[in-house]
Formats: structure tokens, sequence, C-alpha cells
């Protein structure tokens, strides 16, 4: 137990990025960094280059660490080794970035749409932007919260469908009948 | 009527008063402490106990099964079939022949705003209809977004039996339909009796399409291939999140539900 508190709080000291946004520069950083998502997605490169210079701009910003242990939850977070914790980061976040790195596929000339940064819950916030191409629009929510000041992402919200709450209500089923050691291999298998 | 609607709810949420209760006490807590947001036990809350017995699914079995069918229906048929058409007819075709189609769906839309007390929505919904029907040529465009901004409020029956607090009720996947569950499938039945591409046999209204149900099978076939023309690729990226296909698929559809039923 001691070990994992001391993880924790190493991650989290680790986890302070040197470019994350004060309460008050989260729409025009946010919008400063999707302009240039956008610049780079017009760029006649592979997906993976685009990926990567995309990932390099965001990460400051997002808060992977809060992230995969939101998905597991905390009571599972605490029943596990810090072993584990280690290597469930690991493939969960290279996951979400892949996940991020397909979906530029579907990029074609969107507009993106700032409405605004609201109170969200517990006294965090939200950026609402949308999405608009092809006659359908996308609300994409990025959701902060405060760690000393530094405004961080912890969860993206597509039209409604939270990414956290999806991933935590599968790997809780999955708990459900079956050890985490299980769950791993099912994460790394799975393409 | 705001108060009738008021007490509807109140009832419908008696069983969970006293955790909303706790709720705002954990509120007050944190405006205390606003500067230090690591406390993990309010990030919890937000998302819901993870060790709750399992999310209430009478149907998982079955839904499982269907969730497989449909999934290799879009797969083997669906997909392939939009990838053709797609290389036939240009982009700005299937744009229009999708703007037409839904514009169709006013009357179901207009009376599910009203039903909702959203009477500017309604009128914004008729104004489109009516612009788009007129000057967007049968609705082929969708100039009242595009030249005027009126956007679409897409309201269903399921979301007006969700705005007055009617429960969702189990989970159901439907055969070509896809995922849905007991208060959206009461909806989606009602709504057939407005929709102008359903055919409801003696009870029609005079200004439905299809003559017979396999007309409506027909076009309901080709406005989703259309549809998916113009998503090529989405489901195969989506389907990528998921570690499990059925509950991936039933939370999002839950969720995005929810969302729709807020606004």
């Amino acid at each position: 137990m001691k070990n994992g508190i001391k993880f924790i709080l190493m991650a989290l000291l680790l986890s302070m990025p040197a470019f994350a946004f004060k309460q008050n520069d989260i729409e025009s950083g946010m919008k400063g960094k999707i302009d240039k998502v956008l610049v780079v997605l017009k760029k006649k490169e592979s997906n993976t280059q685009k990926g990567q210079q995309i990932i390099s701009m965001m990460d400051p910003v997002f808060d992977y660490n809060l992230m995969s242990k939101l998905t597991l939850g905390s009571n599972t977070w605490s029943s596990i080794t810090p072993n584990q914790q280690k290597e469930f980061m690991k493939i969960f976040v290279a996951k979400l970035k892949q996940s991020y790195v397909d979906k530029l596929d579907l990029y074609h000339n969107q507009n993106v749409l700032y409405k605004g940064v609201k109170p969200y819950q517990n006294g965090r916030l939200q950026l609402q932007t949308e999405l608009s191409g092809k006659g359908e629009t996308y609300k994409i929510n990025y959701n902060f919260y405060n760690s000393n000041g530094n405004w961080l992402i912890y969860d993206v919200v597509l039209d409604g469908v939270s990414i956290v709450q999806t991933y935590r209500q599968q790997f809780a089923g999955i708990l459900r009948d079956k050890t985490f050691d299980q769950l791993l291999v099912q994460l790394k298998t799975k393409k | 009527m705001k108060i009738t609607r008021l007490i509807f709810i109140v009832i419908c949420l008696c069983g969970i008063s006293y955790a909303s209760s706790e709720d705002l006490k954990t509120i007050e807590n944190n405006n205390t402490l606003e500067n230090h947001d690591t406390n993990s036990s309010s990030f919890e809350e937000e998302f819901g106990d993870t060790n709750k017995s399992a999310v209430f699914d009478p149907f998982e079995k079955y839904n499982r099964a269907m969730t497989t069918f449909n999934d290799k229906l879009y797969v083997n048929v669906i997909d392939p079939v939009a990838r053709g058409y797609s290389k036939v007819v240009p982009e700005g075709g299937r744009v229009a022949v999708g703007n037409f189609i839904n514009n169709l769906y006013y009357p179901v839309r207009f009376s599910n705003n009203v039903l909702q007390f959203k009477f500017k929505n309604a009128s914004k919904e008729t104004g489109r209809f009516i612009v788009n029907s007129t000057f967007g040529i049968g609705g082929f465009f969708d100039i009242a977004k595009t030249n005027l901004g009126w956007e679409e409020s897409d309201e269903d029956l399921g979301q007006t039996l969700g705005f007055y607090g009617f429960p969702e009720g189990p989970h159901i996947v439907w055969p070509f339909l896809g995922p849905s569950n007991l208060r959206d499938t009461m909806g989606f039945v009602g709504d057939t009796y407005l929709n102008p591409l359903s055919n409801t046999k003696e009870h029609s209204i005079n200004y439905k399409i299809p003559q017979n149900k396999l007309q409506e099978a027909g076009i309901y076939s080709y406005e989703k291939v259309n549809k998916a023309s113009l998503h090529l690729g989405e489901y195969e990226s989506i389907k990528k999140d998921a570690i499990d296909l059925y509950p991936f698929l039933r939370d999002a559809y839950t969720q995005h539900r929810k969302e729709q039923i807020k606004e």
C-alpha cells in the first residue's frame, strides 16, 4: 500500500507538465494547439508521422496517469501492484494514442468551432468545441481539472460519449469474471 | 405545466435522492479546497461506481449475438455496397440524397419538439422544412442551414419519453436497426406513424411514401447505404477502441442518448 501511494505521488510529480494551461488560457491555448493540429493534418505525410507530431503537441495538456487510473477505477487501481499499474499505464496510453492516430483518417477538412469554457462537475471545466463537416456536426468536449493551478485534460467527450467512461465500463465488465493479468493480455493482443 | 413535470421527475428520482444529497455535500466540500483537485474520490463520483454488480442487462446473451450479426452485416454487406456506390455517385449527390431523406423526417422532429415544449425549435424546424422544400429544391439542399444558419433540432419520441422521465429500460439490440433500449424502441414504433418513410398499413397518413413493407425496407436500406457511404471507415475506426464490442457499443449508445435527452 505504501509503495502504491509512493508510486502515485511519483507519477503525479512526473506528470506535471511544463506547458499546462492557467484557467484563463484554456480556450486560447487549446485553440492555438488545435489550429496547429489542423495545419499538420493538411500536410502530405504519412499518418504515423502526422500522428507523432500531433501527439507531441497535445501530450503536455493530457493527464494520462489520471486517465489510466480513472478507467480502472480507484478500487482496482489500489488493489494491483505498482508494477502492474506501470504496465497497464504503458499499454493503455499507447492504445489511446494509437486510437487517436487512427482517427486521423477520418479528417476531411472539417471546421472547428469553439463554444467556450463552461463550468463542469465539482468545479472542473469543460471546453466545448464542434467539428462540422459533410452536413453533420460532432460535439467534442475536453474536460479539464485543476492540478495546482495547471489545468489538465482528464477526459474527452465525443457527442456525449466519454472516453474514460467507455473504457471504465469495459474494464469493469472484464474484471468481473477475469483477473487483472488476463485483462492486460487482452489489452495487449487486441489490435 | 412545469410543476407537473417537476413532480414527475421528483418521483422518478426518489430512489436516488439519498445519493444526490450526498453529492451536494461533496460539492460544498470541494468548494473549500479549490486549488487542489487531485482528490480521487470526487472523480470516482463523476464516473460512477465500478464495483456495483453488472449493468442491468437481461438480454445480454441475445444482444451479443445480434451485435455480432449486425457487425457482420455492416462489414460484409453494407460497407462494400457503400464503397461501390460512393465510386459511382459523387459526394455532392450523396449529400443531397441524405438531405432529401432527412427533410422528410420533418413531421417526427416537429412533433417531438412540440411534445418537449421546445416551441422555438419546432418553429425553426417548420421554417427549415419550408425553405429547404422550396428554395432547397425539394429538400436536396439544406440551404436553411448553410445560408440562414438554422440548425436542425433532432428530436424523436425516445428522447421525448426520456424528457418526461421515462426510464430507458433494458438494452435491446435489433437486427438491422442496431442498439436500442425498451424506451427508444417504443419511441421508434410511435414515430413510424408520423414518419413518411415508413408504412403503417391502414393507419397510414396520406403522405406516406412506401406502399408496403417491402418498399419501406428498400427505402430504409438505401438510406443506410447512402449514410454509410458518407462515413466510410468510421465504424471500423471506432470499433478499434472496443476491447469487447458489445458492452462498448451498449455503453456508447446509452451515454449518447442521455446527452441527446439532456439537450
